[in-house]
């Protein structure tokens, strides 16, 4: 038992630390542009690839720093020649240009890379298990995981709250409209924030890959759970991104390790359980199952008593 | 489509009624007449797709176009009520309720109605990009609940009956495509009349309302909330009449039909048909199931034809086809629509010349990247063959796309030159393009 | 009788106090104006009234019941109606249809999507005599976004009063306008608020003194003076807090 908490925590922390990393990209990018990016989770995908060809080019630690920037490129040229012209629309067609988007990078990658999963290796250096525990060991990658997301994590709190720049991105998630205020040159602002929050979701694209499945199905798969995040901590609003992240990590890990049932339960305290019916399968799912599951309830839940989310101040 | 109490009461009558009515029983003959025009089973499951989209697309636009309601996620409501109107057909087949197959997809539309409450009662307690978000979530969380949920559900194969083993009426046994194409037909045209009425409702009027100035809404004495629920309750129940003709018509209901995929299609056809008028959505549901049959016979890219479709159109026609469509309609009415035809015709040579460039980028890159390996670099493009791993072809296509952007951006204020003289005059025309 | 009641209302943003103890009585039948200079919080009192904002404290009654707290739309039902000082109207429908949002909830109407709006003649015929009253009959038809400043204006209040509210609140209903313009639309507003209760927010001097019968002067979140235009012109207190600098900027 004590085996499984640890495993499931440290894993849990590493699920929320890849989830902020891709949510406070997505959070900077919706505070200050109002844009909720539907491809957010499509750069997330895009950093797995390039990494992946990059480091079957040249090598893992090459990529490590190359793809998130290419990633970032990639990003900044999606704001500048597309979202700016939609911008005069509005925000709904801004958003339905990001879902687009996702729709046409999940194809491009299934055309380029082949709808299986690509063969992207931990490199040979972590390729090593760092420590044993209880008999099972856990893998160099995921600590080396861990302490990037947590390195990116300190360097983001410290340039947001010691640096110039942080501070005019901290008033701009509050007062989005102060960003022109301040007199600075704003399309180019939004194209740097866009591109530098597309870039971090590719830096954690390089260093899930090898660890997660690198297919076409990845962005696709996490997205909507990114959304939640973001919706469940509060729109604009970063520490409460990063509890959200936090818990649905730990959340969805735990829930992947219990395989209990309601039905089991209703065994236990003596109760038959009912094997009739359509809906008969809910006593039968394990909590594991419903692990995916989880994120949405929850969702559904905050909204219903915390509308605005955990830290959220803003309506809309 | 304009309110047009006024014009009610001055003119011929009889003019009057054509032009209120026209429409409706031009839409009538067209339903009637097609399947003797298109004969063929392909093209009369491809009507029958058309039918059911039509209807589901229209249901869907109740929310975006009409309310402001960007949902990620109305296929729950057209899933639930296929399941469930599949299982009532398993029940009915089975002898146990007495109900004729017509009435089936009412099921399906009370399923979407129930569960447009729920979820509603939850979803539109928010709106903007939250309710944009909470919809998604939901659609998430039915998705990945249908893989759970098994025995109603069916898991990945899905639930099938047989809609020839129901109570016959009238000896119609709904056996052959053509006859359930009128059923699915018959449905189409009473719900595309009712979800028309509902637009020249009260409530109908402060949905547009809602959706231009959700604050002033409140100042007149509506919630908009309220407004916004309801609105998202009958929007599912004709989603879920959708869904019940599409499990009549497929006679099977899988996890597809209530994924995120399904959700995501849907809001492509209101979007390239138009969001904005009441007829776009028709015409994005019989382009786009079009566009489904006969592009994946064409080309194994066809899905990012679609994408690369839905972008353009976001990016440069936000009215989609209907608001093109209408863009000109002052044009026919001062009869300057044959103005614009030479300018419209040079601007299809740079138009021709990028399509023709992106098409051939994308279909050597496809049969490169996916093909050549199972069946060699040879392929055939707008009737000729070449090999996609030699540079030529790349080349072409490279400056087709640019030429043709080149030649658009040269030419593209002439265009919009020639159609503001139609549209204004001449003389007001230069000013408005100054 | 008190048609809109006022009783010790505060209102503060984080820390900031911007109304500090407003009292205010206003008979039925009454036209009564809120002075001040820019930043007093008149438009905020506006919007705590009419429901836009939360109280922070005291309350607020109508015709004698309670309606602190209530949303907009529920204070609205019960006959409070207001205007905006940025024009807020319904741009993509038509000017009739504008008019005719203000009326369908008051003559029962509610969420219907069983009635067909064309075939409400009582609804259609309000609405017309509406925009008939504020001299937009002909442009009935057009999209309200085409209609000029001074016409959205004009809708604005027709929209406002067209569902037939008893208190109308009108915030500075001549903002931006020419002085021919003010003119018209001075005795428009007396024309629809025909015995209604009428509280406008206003900063053109002319208008206030023409058309209130009492006048109170808000300054830095409380009422210092409230009393006839007269007595308010000759008031020492007011005419140093402001009317002195207002009065001089008129001539």
């Amino acid at each position: 038992m004590l085996e499984l908490v640890i495993f499931s925590t440290l894993n849990g922390v590493l699920y929320g630390m890849l989830l902020f990393l891709l949510a406070s990209g997505l959070t900077l990018i919706f505070s200050m542009m109002g844009v909720l990016n539907f491809a957010h989770a499509s750069f997330y995908m895009l950093g797995a690839y390039f990494g992946f060809q990059i480091s079957q080019w040249l090598d893992f630690w090459v990529a490590l720093f190359v793809a998130p920037v290419c990633v970032g490129l990639v990003g900044a040229a999606v704001e500048r020649w597309g979202l700016r012209t939609v911008h005069k629309w509005g925000h709904v067609p801004e958003l339905l240009f990001t879902f687009g988007l996702a729709f046409v990078i999940e194809e491009m990658v299934q055309m380029i890379w082949g709808k299986l999963p690509v063969d992207y290796r931990v490199p040979k250096l972590l390729d090593f298990p760092a420590f044993e525990l209880f008999g099972t060991t856990y893998p160099a990658f995921r600590m080396f995981m861990l302490l990037i997301s947590v390195a990116i994590f300190l360097v983001l709190l410290l340039v947001l709250t010691r640096s110039r720049i942080g501070l005019i991105i901290q008033a701009a998630l509050t007062h989005p409209n102060m960003v022109a205020m301040l007199g600075h040159n704003v399309p180019k602002v939004f194209m740097m924030v866009f591109g530098f929050g597309s870039g971090l979701a590719g830096l954690a694209g390089v260093i899930a890959g090898p660890a997660l499945v690198t297919q076409p199905s990845m962005a696709h798969v996490l997205g909507p759970i990114l959304f939640v995040v973001v919706v469940f901590g509060g729109l604009g609003s970063l520490s409460g991104a990063f509890i959200a992240s936090l818990m649905i990590g730990l959340i969805q890990t735990f829930a992947i390790a219990i395989n209990y049932s309601i039905g089991d339960l209703l065994t236990s305290v003596g109760m038959a359980r009912p094997v009739q019916g359509m809906l008969s399968d809910l006593w039968q799912v394990t909590v594991a199952q419903v692990g995916p599951v989880v994120p949405y309830l929850m969702l559904v839940l905050i909204l219903i008593f915390r509308p605005t989310g955990l830290m959220g101040t803003r309506e809309s | 489509m304009s309110d047009t109490t006024l014009a009610a009461t001055r003119g011929n009558p009889a003019l009057d009624l054509l032009r209120r009515y026209g429409i409706w029983v031009i839409a009538l003959v067209v339903m009637l007449v097609l399947p003797k025009i298109f004969t063929s089973g392909a093209a009369l499951t491809t009507m029958c797709l058309m039918g059911i989209m039509i209807v589901f697309s229209l249901a869907y636009n109740m929310l975006l176009g009409q309310t402001g309601m960007l949902s990620f996620g109305h296929a729950v409501y057209y899933g639930l009520g296929g399941f469930l109107a599949v299982h009532a057909m398993n029940v009915i087949a089975a002898g146990k309720l007495p109900i004729p197959l017509p009435v089936v997809p009412l099921v399906g539309g009370l399923m979407g109605l129930t569960f447009g409450f729920i979820f509603g009662a939850v979803s539109t307690r928010r709106a903007g990009t939250v309710f944009a978000m909470i919809s998604l979530g939901l659609g998430e969380l039915i998705a990945s609940l249908s893989l759970i949920l098994r025995g109603f559900f069916g898991g990945e194969e899905g639930i099938t009956a047989n809609r020839t083993k129901m109570l016959t009426l009238w000896g119609v046994r709904f056996g052959p495509q053509i006859e359930v194409y009128y059923l699915i037909a018959s449905w189409c045209f009473v719900c595309m009349i009712a979800m028309y009425a509902f637009t020249r409702t009260p409530l109908g009027r402060m949905c547009n309302a809602v959706r231009d100035n959700p604050e002033r809404a409140e100042f007149v004495g509506y919630s908009t909330q309220m407004v916004r629920f309801i609105t998202f309750c009958i929007s599912g129940f004709f989603a879920g009449i959708a869904g019940g003709l599409a499990a009549i018509n497929f006679e099977l209901m899988n996890a597809v039909n209530i994924s995120g995929a399904q959700s995501g299609s849907v809001l492509l056809m209101a979007y390239i048909g138009g969001i904005g008028h009441f007829m776009g959505p028709v015409l994005g549901a019989v382009l786009v199931v079009l566009l489904q049959v006969f592009l994946s016979d064409i080309t194994g890219a066809w899905m990012l034809y679609f994408g690369l479709i839905f972008i353009m159109m976001v990016m440069f026609a936000p009215g989609g086809m209907a608001g093109l469509i209408m863009l000109h309609l002052p044009l026919w009415q001062r009869g300057t629509l044959l103005q614009v035809v030479p300018a419209y015709g040079v601007m299809l040579v740079p138009a021709l010349m990028g399509v023709a460039g992106a098409v051939a980028l994308i279909e050597t890159a496809h049969h490169q990247l996916v093909k050549t390996a199972t069946e060699g670099p040879a392929m055939t493009l707008f009737g000729i063959a070449y090999t996609s791993n030699s540079m030529l072809p790349w080349i072409v296509a490279l400056v087709l796309i640019g030429g043709g952007l080149w030649l658009g951006r040269l030419w593209g204020p002439r265009m919009a030159g020639a159609y503001s003289d139609a549209a204004h005059g001449k003389d007001l025309g230069k000013e408005v393009s100054k | 009788m008190t048609a809109l009641g006022l009783h010790d209302v505060h209102k503060s943003f984080g820390i900031t106090p911007i109304i500090r103890g407003v009292s205010l009585e206003i008979g039925k039948g009454e036209r009564h104006a809120i002075i001040g200079p820019n930043g007093a919080g008149k438009s905020t009192l506006f919007h705590l009234i009419s429901g836009r904002f939360p109280l922070s404290e005291g309350h607020i009654s109508l015709n004698g019941e309670d309606i602190t707290g209530l949303k907009p739309y529920q204070i609205n039902r019960r006959g409070l109606s207001r205007s905006f000082q940025v024009t807020n109207i319904f741009p993509k429908m038509t000017v009739f249809e504008n008019v005719r949002c203000g009326v369908l909830w008051h003559l029962g109407y509610r969420y219907s999507f069983w009635h067909n709006t064309r075939k409400l003649k009582d609804a259609n015929d309000r609405a017309m005599a509406v925009l008939q009253q504020i001299g937009l009959g002909d442009r009935a038809m057009l999209p309200a976004s085409f209609l000029t400043y001074a016409e959205q204006r004009a809708l604005e209040i027709g929209i406002t009063i067209a569902g037939g509210a008893e208190v109308v609140m009108l915030d500075e209903p001549t903002a931006g306008m020419s002085r021919s313009e003010t003119a018209h639309f001075v005795s428009l507003i007396r024309k629809v608020t025909e015995g209604r209760t009428l509280i406008m927010v206003e900063h053109d001097m002319g208008v206030v003194f023409d058309l209130a019968d009492r006048i109170s002067v808000l300054v830095y979140g409380q009422i210092i003076a409230c009393d006839t235009p007269t007595n308010i012109r000759n008031s020492k207190a007011v005419q140093e807090a402001y009317l002195g600098q207002a009065m001089e900027a008129e001539h």
